[in-house]
């Protein structure tokens, strides 16, 4: 099996926020081998255990999220056709026209005006989210009721594309950051590591928040998929973070100010072990940490994120480099803060 | 019907852009083998030919064989594809979407979506085609080995079974005609007719009706029908003057077009009992049958058209009943002509 067999596995999985369950039964079947032990919380997170040989000085939690951004059906049209709310954040401008996954066997498709009927005032517009819908092919709302109903679960049907050095595929967020955690536990850490696959992060960091309480760790890794800006028609000072360029480390985001001297450690660590790394250059978006730093009476916390393109649409772009070197950097960091006294 | 998913699914899973149809017309020529005599001209049409080839009279059945995609139009200095588009495209279904690109290698792309956050107008806007790019993945060195200006692309997504007997996939519009021929030739393969028949399956329809202005030329018909789609119901859009989906046929009815040919396939319909729709143009109908109509000292032709929802968009979608009773339809005028 290649080493992306398992990321294609868990990226063609369908796990909007709440509904991890199929991400969650392809982990436990990879962890339960290997883990030390194995727990799940009321909210559906699983905490494993993976002891080394040395106890840490530092006790440490690595996170990665098993939920995806997705859709959920809200209701039902008289002519069959269904109204949607986004779970997490979708950018509107990548629905109309796209394929859906509707409860993993309904096909569905985000209808759009056909261009030719546009009025004027519509053109060089985004189409409002109010007006969208999808169409299940059902001809009336009883057609359509047989098989959905509110409440259920929508993907983007997408592709998964492992050519010239790349990953393409849905869910890279944070599907590569499960594959990432399970890696680290088959290959085992000199220290005893906790590894958290939290769930709902999308819609609220609910997943990392109970979970932290519950693990009560010194430190945390979270290990995420930040927006990579470096697309055309961006300037270079705005693209955040570089796809190839290495894992990014985050200073500050919009949940949370990490810990200056894991920051500092972080890069340090990856210099001496010849670790391509980068930092996030920019203030912007969030993830679990913001949760987990503040649990308890505190957390140090730090994040690692593998840059990605074109987050929360169908269709997002890793480099299998970066992969390889957040692997790697992980590891170092892990061991490193698990070493050292926590003040 | 699931033979004719098969056919729709196979037709619509070969490429064929404006200018570049050929894996599509080696679809349908496949489709045809053993059931018409089939030929391409340099205009990157298909003709099949069939019934008696010495009739008096010549029926042209035309169904435009392209689709519409996009064009390389260049290579930025960090590998990303800019692009135009080839064929009426709509920007709106961009972004976000996987896309094939049929370059030295056939690559696969998303069309990039700058983040909100970075966009003038944020969500609200949407870019023009040319100031959008395909991110394949590659350096600009990377992508000047595998990809050259003028290679096409295409939406990336697989044909959808749906409820009933709907389906969706990109390039319905016009793949649908295609097939509606394919399974007419189908129909009458054991009769005997006192027409001759040449199926037309031109190029070039979405960039102007290039392949069926030389087709009908070179096949010097005494009639003809064009079979095309047109818009279904759905929301947003007027609700008049639409067909609907598994509303039947819709026949068409305007100035350029024969109206004893139109009076005769509305008749076949009502005599079938089969369910169909008028769909009324003030002059031109904006589809091949224009060309054909004014072809040489003129050529008496209709149009039917498949009802289809969201054109132009990957998600195409039709009911394969329509596509049966059209097929049955022009079966049926063909059995009476000469």
């Amino acid at each position: 099996m290649g080493r992306f067999e398992l990321l294609r596995e868990l990226c063609g999985a369908h796990g909007i926020s709440g509904r991890e369950d199929a991400v969650r039964k392809i982990i436990l079947r990879e962890i339960e081998p290997v883990a030390d032990s194995v727990e799940l919380t009321p909210l559906g997170n699983i905490i494993a255990v993976k002891k080394g040989l040395k106890r840490p000085k530092t006790s440490l939690m690595l996170d990665a999220h098993m939920d995806e951004v997705g859709l959920i059906v809200t209701d039902i049209t008289d002519g069959g056709l269904l109204k949607f709310a986004s779970v997490g954040g979708i950018d509107r401008r990548v629905l109309p026209g796209k394929t859906v996954w509707i409860e993993e066997k309904i096909p569905g498709v985000v209808g759009a005006k056909p261009i030719h009927l546009l009025e004027e005032d519509e053109k060089g517009k985004s189409v409002p989210m109010k007006d969208l819908y999808l169409d299940i092919g059902a001809g009336s709302r009883a057609e359509a009721q047989q098989c959905v109903r509110p409440g259920d679960a929508v993907v983007f049907d997408s592709v998964f594309d492992l050519s010239h050095g790349m990953v393409k595929s849905k869910a890279l967020d944070d599907r590569a950051g499960c594959a990432l955690l399970i890696e680290l536990m088959k290959d085992g850490l000199p220290y005893d590591t906790t590894f958290v696959f939290s769930v709902q992060e999308e819609v609220g960091l609910n997943g990392a928040k109970t979970a932290a309480f519950a693990v009560n760790p010194q430190a945390a890794i979270a290990v995420e998929c930040t927006t990579a800006a470096d697309v055309a028609g961006v300037d270079r000072e705005k693209d955040v973070c570089r796809v190839g360029e290495g894992p990014v480390l985050s200073f500050m985001d919009r949940r949370t100010v990490y810990d200056r001297d894991y920051y500092n450690l972080a890069f340090e660590a990856a210099k001496s072990a010849k670790i391509k790394c980068q930092p996030k250059r920019a203030v912007a978006g969030g993830n679990n940490a913001g949760a987990i730093f503040s649990s308890r009476s505190g957390v140090r916390t730090a994040a690692v994120s593998l840059p990605c393109r074109y987050l929360h649409s169908p269709v997002g772009v890793i480099s299998q480099d970066d992969y390889a070197e957040a692997k790697k950097l992980l590891a170092v960091l892990a061991e490193r803060i698990a070493e050292t006294d926590s003040v | 019907m699931e033979e004719l998913e098969q056919l729709i699914f196979r037709l619509c899973s070969a490429p064929g852009t404006p200018g570049g149809e050929s894996p599509a017309a080696e679809a349908a020529a496949a489709e045809l083998s053993g059931l018409a005599k089939v030929q391409t001209d340099r205009m990157g049409n298909l003709t099949a030919e069939f019934g008696n080839p010495d009739a008096r009279e010549h029926v042209l059945l035309d169904a435009h064989l392209d689709q519409i995609g996009l064009i390389v139009t260049g290579i930025d200095e960090n590998g990303f594809l800019k692009i135009g588009r080839c064929g009426g495209t709509d920007a709106r279904v961009l972004p976000g979407g996987a896309v094939t690109v049929y370059g030295a290698e056939t690559l696969c792309g998303v069309v990039c979506c700058t983040p909100p956050h970075l966009q003038e107008g944020g969500e609200d806007k949407v870019e023009p085609v040319d100031k959008m790019a395909v991110d394949v993945g590659l350096s600009h060195d990377e992508a000047e080995k595998l990809v050259r200006p003028g290679d096409r692309v295409l939406f990336r997504t697989n044909p959808k079974r749906l409820l009933g007997t709907r389906v969706s996939a990109a390039g319905l519009d016009n793949r649908a005609g295609v097939a509606v021929f394919c399974r007419c030739a189908q129909i009458l393969k054991q009769e005997k007719l006192n027409c001759k028949v040449t199926v037309l399956f031109s190029a070039q329809e979405e960039t102007g009706g290039a392949g069926a202005k030389t087709g009908a030329f070179a096949a010097r018909p005494t009639q003809a029908i064009a079979v095309d789609v047109s818009f279904a119901k759905q929301p947003g859009v007027p609700d008049v003057n639409l067909g609907s989906l598994g509303g039947g046929p819709m026949i068409g009815i305007a100035p350029v077009l024969s109206r004893s040919m139109t009076d005769r396939l509305i008749g076949l319909a009502e005599e079938k009992k089969m369910p169909w729709t008028r769909e009324i143009m003030g002059g031109g109908t904006g589809t091949n049958s224009d060309e054909i109509a004014t072809t040489g000292s003129g050529v008496p032709t209709a149009l039917i058209s498949v009802p289809l929802r969201y054109m132009h968009t990957p998600a195409e979608v039709i009911d394969l009943k329509d596509i049966e009773n059209t097929a049955q339809l022009i079966a049926a005028y063909l059995r009476e002509v000469g």
